[in-house]
């Protein structure tokens, strides 16, 4: 596909092709602190989606700017370049009131627990409801089931003064759920609390995701809980290195895995490999590598289907079919030598490809590839 | 129900609300006491007015003030008494003479320990005082000699009082020198003494004539002119205007004397607070004093509700981040400065009603807690918190829910 931008495989842009409404849509994104001389850019040309329901977990060194984008997206902070859509909102240029009712479908868990003193833990959620305008008795019962959910059923009425660090931090995670956010961010939700706790936190979120459609983004180091993200998005140095769409990484590990030549490889190995593959898609009766062309590209299918076709003397002979988790093209790649085949779509396709250099850089890292590279061979006639 | 937010903090952190009170508390007794001076001043001014019998007052155009009353000719009181709706028309004189402390009876001879002091003396006919109060009538029936004269309880205790405290029945029989002649005191009354001297006593019209000398008695100070009952004080005050002449303090040559004006009892106090509250220094230093003390409130609880918003701010900011607007949190913040007021005042206006019986007690001053007084203070107390309240607003407008991240 000249001329356009490659995709990461990754990015799970083509997962089953449903176009899920987006609750974030950051494009061209450029911040900058400080006015004059002093001025600074802290964001880079930064694109992210997020799709409703989506957990994402954002990570990078501290000074990536995660933050600036988080709080971008939370309306805290005023956009100057660039477009961001937040639950459909344009935020470039919006209105003062546009803000404040947007922030009202907005939850935030600060990584300070910034609890009023003055009042017990169910006041302190409940200056979230009355705002929201929630009715008094569901209002009611949404404190009670989230405070119960998170363990502190027992604590309702208590002020943050007879609350441990843990127990605060929860009750400032109920007090940005109660009024049934469309969207929350959360810097370090998880920091002050003990794996336990940790985990019913994030169990919540999940929870929250699935059944109301909430979009959960949160900026965490906490490895305990990278497991929940739906998308883990890297920030360094204010660009966004990688946006991973986790499930689809790990299913483009599954499919590697089952290729020989990478069987023996670490996971991690695996999803670095997940990484540097690019986004291909094809139509039905385009041909995507031609028999004698100079092999460049490793195919994985991600979906569709495609024949194989060897020609012989002049004579084209269909010698098999392949789907969706299956590869082709490697063998060109590993002796250097044109196509053995070529290959038409019979479907609309979409293909995982990795290139030769990356590919023979993966090879050698595998200890049984002398073994693997004849088994393979001898497999193939 | 809305979450009383300003109520709980206020409630919350009792420290800080105790300073607060404490601060507010300080301020609105020191209001309360200026306000209380101030009044003093203007009930000083005149009391002695307050317990004469009059409906119009004759009195010179060049008269400054109770103490600096001036004269005019005795006549002009006679001249009123002819007017048909005139019921009686008394001469009133008052002047400032002095007054020497009596001898203590056990002194021995050769260490007279005297002090001169300023007095005011007052003299009236015995056989009809000009008083309203049935006591002072009675007492001054008893002027019958000129060497006899009432001492106001109220004087000072330089005047020199056998305790040492307050003139009381003890001081019946006290002799002692007022002007240049000998006086004894015969009875105490209750009169109050004014802001140009420390005391007064009352003697007949001849005992005034020995303590001030300088005034010839055909030349009077005041005229008390009662009225017929149902007579219109008003309409009144123009015929006797008109008969007297329209007063003038320039000497040129007149047909009429000019040399009276004739006020209304409403005038007369009206006056007489004008002078010693506007004019005078001592009126604007007590109203001055206000502006001090409402300044130091201010500072004070600008102090304790900024001090309070750094401590929250955190909390504000994420009131803010949830979508709380800017006026939700001023209105908070004004509530809990409102709500200051109220707290500090109910017990500074405890403590300002002892602290006027006991500065009444002490100075002989007229320290009355009226409820406009109450009301007044009320309404600036409010308005002192309300004015901190806006200046610390400013620091909350500062929380910037970005620094949350």
């Amino acid at each position: 596909m000249p001329g356009t931008k490659p995709i990461p495989a990754t990015s799970g842009v083509f997962t089953d092709g449903r176009q899920a409404p987006k609750s974030i849509k950051v494009s061209k994104l450029n911040h900058y602190f400080g006015e004059g001389e002093l001025r600074k850019q802290a964001l880079y040309d930064n694109n992210l989606e997020v799709k409703r329901g989506e957990i994402v977990i954002m990570t990078g060194p501290s000074g990536s700017g995660k933050t600036t984008l988080l709080t971008l997206i939370g309306t805290l902070r005023t956009v100057q370049e660039g477009s961001l859509k937040v639950l459909g909102q344009e935020l470039h240029g919006a209105t003062r009131d546009d803000v404040v009712r947007l922030r009202r479908e907005l939850g935030f868990i600060f990584q300070a627990h910034n609890l009023f003193e003055s009042l017990t833990a169910y006041q302190n959620v409940n200056m979230a409801a009355e705002l929201a305008g929630m009715d008094r008795k569901v209002a009611n019962d949404r404190i009670e089931y989230l405070l119960a959910r998170l363990g502190l059923g027992h604590r309702i009425h208590y002020k943050p003064k007879s609350l441990s660090g843990g127990q605060k931090q929860r009750v400032a995670i109920a007090r940005g759920l109660v009024h049934q956010p469309k969207l929350v961010l959360a810097d370090e939700p998880t920091a002050a609390l003990d794996e336990k706790s940790g985990r019913e936190v994030v169990t919540l979120f999940q929870e929250l995701a699935r059944d109301e459609g909430c979009t959960i983004v949160m900026v965490t180091h906490d490895n305990r809980i990278l497991d929940v993200a739906d998308r883990i998005v890297n920030m360094v140095d204010g660009r966004i290195r990688s946006d991973v769409a986790v499930h689809e990484t790990s299913v483009i590990c599954e499919f590697l895995r089952q290729f020989p030549l990478f069987a023996d490889l670490q996971t991690s190995t695996l999803s670095e490999v997940a990484d540097k593959m690019m986004v291909e898609d094809a139509e039905p009766g385009d041909v995507v590598i031609r028999q004698g062309d100079p092999g460049e590209l490793f195919y994985l299918i991600r979906s569709g289907h495609v024949d194989v076709i060897v020609e012989h003397d002049g004579d084209k002979k269909k010698v098999a079919e392949l789907g969706e988790g299956q590869y082709f093209g490697e063998a060109a790649l590993l002796r250097d030598e044109p196509r053995n085949a070529t290959i038409v779509a019979r479907s609309k396709c979409v293909f995982y490809t990795l290139g030769k250099a990356d590919f023979k850089d993966v090879l050698a890292r595998s200890k049984s590839f002398v073994e693997e590279l004849r088994t393979v061979l001898a497999s193939r006639t | 129900m809305k979450t009383p937010l300003a109520w709980k903090n206020v409630v919350h952190n009792k420290v800080r609300t105790a300073v607060g009170v404490a601060g507010v508390g300080f301020a609105v007794i020191l209001i309360f006491m200026q306000m209380g001076f101030k009044g003093a001043v203007r009930k000083t001014a005149t009391q002695i007015y307050d317990a004469l019998e009059f409906d119009l007052m004759l009195r010179s155009p060049l008269y400054l003030h109770l103490t600096e009353p001036s004269t005019f000719p005795r006549t002009r009181v006679f001249q009123a008494a002819s007017m048909p709706h005139v019921a009686k028309a008394r001469p009133f004189y008052l002047g400032l003479s002095e007054w020497q402390r009596p001898q203590r009876p056990d002194s021995p001879a050769g260490q007279w320990q005297g002090d001169w002091r300023g007095i005011i003396t007052i003299g009236v006919d015995p056989h009809d005082p000009p008083f309203i109060p049935a006591e002072l009538r009675n007492k001054a029936a008893q002027l019958t000699d000129p060497r006899f004269v009432l001492i106001d309880s109220k004087s000072k205790p330089e005047f020199g009082p056998v305790n040492g405290v307050q003139f009381t029945e003890q001081d019946i029989g006290v002799e002692t020198v007022l002007g240049s002649d000998r006086v004894r005191i015969v009875d105490v009354i209750t009169l109050g003494t004014g802001l140009a001297a420390n005391g007064a006593c009352v003697a007949n019209i001849e005992g005034f004539a020995r303590a001030c000398p300088w005034q010839p008695l055909d030349e009077v100070n005041f005229g008390l002119i009662v009225l017929q009952p149902g007579v219109n004080a008003a309409t009144a005050k123009r015929q006797l205007q008109a008969l007297l002449g329209t007063p003038t303090t320039s000497s040129a040559p007149s047909a009429k004397p000019a040399d009276v004006e004739v006020l209304a009892r409403s005038e007369v106090v009206a006056r007489e607070e004008y002078r010693w509250v506007v004019q005078t220094p001592l009126g604007q230093i007590f109203n001055f004093g206000v502006w001090i003390a409402l300044f130091v409130g201010v500072a004070i609880v600008y102090q304790v509700l900024s001090t309070d918003i750094a401590n929250m701010m955190g909390e504000y900011a994420t009131l803010k981040a949830m979508g709380y607007s800017n006026y939700y949190l001023a209105s908070v913040v004004l509530q809990q400065s409102v709500l200051l007021a109220l707290v500090g005042y109910v017990p500074s206006l405890a403590i300002s009603w002892l602290l006027y019986r006991l500065v009444g007690a002490h100075s002989g001053l007229p320290m009355i807690l009226t409820w406009q007084i109450a009301a007044t203070v009320l309404a600036l107390a409010v308005l002192m918190c309300a004015l901190s309240g806006m200046a610390a607003l400013k620091k909350l407008f500062q929380a910037d829910p970005a620094d949350l991240f």
